[in-house]
């Protein structure tokens, strides 16, 4: 079996560049925020300047209001992903158990525009949004967001699966639909909410081209927009700049490493949905 | 599920105190509320600019202050904005009814938007409190479309040549002179600019000038050889001309042939500011905005001030952001209120003082107006006779003209210049052919 | 899926014990109804999705039939929007661009995400670890990435420049440079989404029975003919997945070109989405975008149809 073994080292060496190549840029990130702005500019690189800059992480706090800007995604995000889990798996149940007229057409067109690309309705959402005077709040960046053809979509594929005979039997016993969808279908879809949900965050939480067309003011900024807005500001700073980018990706990092698991679940669950 | 429990326990509470801490957020944010006195109603005025740098917001809000101490019944309340797209986020808030009452507004913009009938109409207050002669010809140019005035400049700012005293004595050369009238020729400009670049090996550490690739400087120089960049009403480019050639190939030379400057964007990316390069030596001569003065007299080096080398004649541009109104304000006679203070002599000395504007009004020019501004920790040695750079500098070209995409086909068409090795004639040639098309739209 | 194989629910339930009352009440009946509880269950989200998507969707369509800037009255201008993208010379060279970008981004991502889905599933050691470090750029944020990777193609102290030099080569001034800005963007690109589409592949690679190796095995099959005959054609739906998906997600790009490089030097970067967003935000020519918007969609639409055909003649699903 000597060919598996060299299988399995040259596997490993592969993988092990393509790891470095991944997490290098973040150690590099890092290096650089807690140096002084000469000794970024050396050759060859360093690890470590002389000596620890944390300064550079006060510096920025102090002009950018993370703390501001973290717990505006945060609400935005967290009630986005509740709304799309809430909407998604009412609409999905009803899709895939509920008979009614015209539902297989509805369907369709539920399809039809997952295919659109996101810029084609971006235009007239803006415009929406200027009428009702919605243009720099939150509302603009959650309201578009409460309802997702995609959760629906998916939610209704996972509800398909569930057995029939459940849901007889909940009938049987006096159960009105919203019931059966309630006790039953509910929570029988927790690893399927729990993807979406993850992947609804990861989406809203990292989105830049909204805020990017909806918000101006300052103090209204989601994490991403401020972190570029920092950029405008301290382009050349590179220090300071880098110390800002850790502490905007410190969360969703974190939150990434205490779910491992949903992520890369759902990732696959949405890679056979193709098949 | 340990794990997922914890997550959810720690999601929620995160939006509870997200829900809380965004009211206290709230409530630092706004101006907290006076109680009105003598029963007077209290105006809240929205005034938006943007962030130049720290030190510009720190002038603009002591001047607030002052205006509110003189005004005790308007409060402002005002809002920087981080520079980039500033136009645009202005545009988005006025077309949706989000507007601020007072705001910057860029000159190269000024037209655009008063086409698009957004800014208050100022003229019946202007002429009764001030008259256009009181300002300098470029920045009365700007202001006034066809009679109407819908926006007041501060001061002025221009183009100059900045140089690090040092680095000259060091190669025994002597100073550019800061007097228009005894400006350098483009020929004793490059001379210089070739003694002050010393090369060690094949790696060049000291650079003789830098800085006249933006195309706002670029612009000033083209002016200086009797070139122009528009016709006479603006509806044309007028800039495929001999002396732009000329202006623009001398320009490359410096960096391609002569090898005296550096390339813009290597060195900004290096983390060095055009400031920077001056004090640290690395250039020994930086073309900027006179803006820049403010930062550059804080730096610690003898840092001198001329005027631009001349082509034909020594000339420069001059053009400033202007404050206007929204034209849906509700309270209109408080916005002029700040406007013509915004104007006045009192709020400019106190960013000219610093270095960061020029004045614009005629009176601060005299001998006697001058004085009330010049700072001699600020303003290097000589610069009095330079003053008149400024009050005679030409409008700049862009402010005049409503079609802002002219700007962006000319920096598409310089980048080619200057990076891709597109030939001169070919710059123009296309800059010419690409913005008649938008010009005539 | 499969169809329901269920009984009707009939309108009125069977229950064992009959109620005091009789026969059931009005409400009662309605609340059992499918009818009902499909209309409220269903409300919220059509609400939305009319509000916020099929309408624009229509309304998009009338806009790029007309001129307007949000301020002045809106215009009428027929398929001229559409006639003068065609003579844009700039909307040519961002159409080609971003021709450009999916067509080297989405086999490279392929390609290589394959190979690391295949060296990852040969049941070695640190698994997790692996998965998680080549899904952290995956959901890292576009902007951290750009500030990061900008910093990386610094042609004088960059890591990408050190490296290259480590090799012998004398790296380019990557972002000033009109020739290799969009390789740049490229790269970090691919690097970003390499982990979410090796994760799919590795999905789909443990979906292939042993079987088909073993018994390649038995014949005396070499790895790189296993790799090649089994495991190329097996995969042939997740990669067929993978890279309409991909090409459809390359068009979209923005964050990228927007946060790295401005579209520049000289547009050399700039895309589609790019040119968008310019002319909806910066320019305020609402009906000139919404064409370019609809032009968009249309390059979707294609690859999408192209492969729900392909899965109707590959009889899948």
């Amino acid at each position: 079996m000597k060919q598996i073994r060299v299988f399995k080292v040259t596997a490993h060496l592969v993988l092990l560049a393509g790891a470095l190549t991944m997490i290098l840029p973040f150690i590099w990130t890092v290096s650089t925020s807690l140096k002084q702005l000469k000794e970024v500019f050396v050759f060859p690189p360093t690890l470590f300047g002389e000596r620890i800059q944390w300064e550079n992480y006060l510096q920025i706090s102090e002009r950018f209001p993370f703390d501001i800007y973290f717990l505006n995604s945060l609400k935005i995000t967290i009630i986005v992903v509740i709304a799309q889990l809430i909407t998604s798996s009412m609409a999905g149940f009803v899709f895939a158990r509920l008979r009614f007229r015209y539902r297989e057409l509805l369907f369709g067109l539920y399809l039809a525009t997952m295919m659109v690309p996101a810029q084609v309705v971006m235009i007239p959402n803006f415009i929406i949004m200027r009428h009702y005077n919605l243009i720099d709040t939150h509302y603009s960046l959650i309201l578009p967001a409460l309802v997702s053809a995609f959760g629906t979509f998916l939610l209704r594929q996972f509800f398909l699966t569930i057995p029939a005979s459940l849901e007889d039997a909940a009938k049987i016993d006096g159960c009105t639909p919203f019931g059966v969808y309630w006790r039953i279908f509910v929570p029988l879809s927790k690893p399927a909410m729990a993807t979406l949900g993850v992947f609804v965050f990861m989406g809203i939480w990292n989105d830049f081209l909204a805020p990017l067309v909806y918000i101006n003011s300052q103090m209204k900024m989601t994490l991403p927009l401020g972190l570029a807005s920092m950029q405008g500001m301290y382009g050349t700073d590179w220090p300071v700049l880098m110390a800002g980018t850790v502490i905007s990706i410190i969360p969703l990092i974190t939150i990434f490493l205490l779910a491992q698991d949903f992520f890369i679940k759902g990732v696959t669950l949405s890679g056979l949905k193709g098949e | 599920m340990r794990m997922s429990r914890m997550l959810v326990i720690v999601m929620l509470f995160s939006l509870i105190s997200a829900a809380c801490s965004s009211t206290t957020t709230n409530n630092t944010v706004n101006t907290p509320s006076n109680t009105p006195d003598s029963g007077k109603k209290i105006v809240t005025l929205d005034f938006m600019g943007w962030e130049a740098s720290p030190l510009e917001t720190e002038s603009v809000k002591k001047g607030l202050a002052l205006f509110m101490e003189q005004n005790p019944n308007i409060k402002v309340n005002y809002q920087p904005v981080p520079g980039a797209q500033y136009a645009q986020k202005l545009l988005t808030m006025l077309a949706g009814n989000a507007a601020p009452d007072v705001f910057f507004l860029g000159a190269t913009e000024y037209r655009s938007f008063q086409e698009r009938d957004v800014l208050l109409d100022l003229t019946a207050q202007f002429e009764l409190d001030m008259s256009l002669s009181d300002f300098i010809d470029s920045s009365a140019e700007i202001m006034n479309i066809d009679g109407n005035i819908y926006g007041v400049s501060s001061c002025t700012v221009s183009p100059v040549l900045y140089y690090n005293k040092d680095v000259f004595d060091k190669e025994n050369i002597s100073y550019p002179p800061s007097d228009p009238a005894k400006a350098w020729t483009w020929d004793e400009f490059r001379e210089a600019a070739k003694k002050l670049t010393v090369k060690e090996g094949d790696k060049i550490t000291q650079y003789g000038a830098f800085g006249l690739e933006n195309f706002y400087m670029t612009s000033a120089e083209i002016l200086s050889n009797g070139g122009s960049l528009f016709n006479a009403d603006g509806t044309k480019m007028a800039i495929n001309t001999p002396e732009a050639n000329e202006v623009m190939q001398s320009i490359l030379d410096l960096r391609v042939k002569d090898e005296v400057s550096p390339t813009a964007k290597t060195l900004e990316s290096v983390g060095m500011k055009a400031n920077q390069m001056l004090q640290t030596g690395k250039v020994a001569m930086v073309v900027d905005g006179s803006w820049a003065l403010q930062e550059l007299a804080t730096m610690d080096f003898p840092v001198g001030v001329a005027a631009l080398p001349s082509f034909q004649k020594s000339t420069t541009h001059g053009q400033a952001h202007v404050h206007s109104a929204s034209k849906n304000t509700e309270h209109p006679e408080e916005a002029w209120k700040l406007l013509k203070f915004l104007s006045s002599e009192e709020y400019q000395i106190g960013l000219i003082n610093e270095g960061l504007w020029m004045p614009n009004r005629r009176s601060l020019y005299t001998e006697e107006g001058i004085k009330k501004w010049y700072n001699e920790a600020v303003h290097p040695e000589g610069f009095k006779e330079m003053v008149m750079f400024f009050a005679e500098a030409e409008a700049y070209p862009f402010t005049l003209i409503t079609e802002n995409k002219v700007i962006d086909i000319i920096n598409e068409e310089t980048d080619k210049l200057w990076y891709a090795g597109q030939s001169v004639d070919d710059t123009l040639a296309n800059i010419e052919t690409r913005s008649n098309v938008e010009l005539a739209k | 899926m499969n169809a329901e194989n269920r009984l009707t629910a009939p309108s009125v339930p069977m229950r064992g014990p009959t109620p005091v009352s009789g026969k059931p009440s009005k409400l009662k009946k309605l609340l059992h109804k499918d009818g009902t509880w499909a209309f409220l269950l269903l409300l919220p989200n059509i609400l939305g999705f009319l509000a916020f998507t099929l309408i624009p969707v229509f309304a998009s369509f009338a806009l790029s039939f007309t001129a307007w800037d949000m301020l002045s009255p809106m215009q009428w201008v027929g398929l001229s929007n559409y006639t003068q993208l065609a003579n844009d010379e700039t909307f040519i060279k961002v159409f080609w661009n971003t021709i450009y970008f999916a067509g080297v981004s989405v086999p490279a991502g392929i390609v290589i995400s394959l190979f690391l889905a295949v060296a990852l599933d040969q049941n070695i050691r640190f698994k997790k670890f692996y998965r998680a470090a080549f899904f952290l750029p995956v959901v890292s944020s576009m902007v951290a990435v750009a500030v990061v990777w900008q910093f990386i193609y610094n042609p004088e102290y960059g890591m990408m420049n050190f490296f290259l030099d480590k090799i012998g080569i004398r790296g380019p001034d990557w972002l000033t440079s009109t020739v290799w800005a969009m390789p740049a963007v490229i790269i970090t690109s691919v690097w970003k989404n390499l982990g979410f589409n090796m994760l799919i592949y590795l999905a789909g690679l443990q979906g292939i029975s042993e079987d088909y190796y073993e018994a390649a095995d038995i014949d005396g099959a070499r790895w790189h003919q296993k790799f090649l005959f089994i495991t190329v054609p097996l995969l042939s739906p997740t990669t067929f997945f993978v890279t309409v998906m991909s090409f459809i997600s390359s068009f979209q790009v923005f964050d990228t070109v927007f946060l790295m490089t401005q579209g520049g030097p000289a547009r050399s970067t700039s895309v589609i989405v790019h040119y968008l967003y310019e002319n909806a935000f910066k320019y305020f020519s609402m009906g000139y975008a919404s064409a370019m918007a609809y032009i968009l969609f249309f390059m979707v639409l294609v690859i999408t149809l192209i492969q729900f055909w392909r899965q109707q003649k590959w009889g899948i699903h």
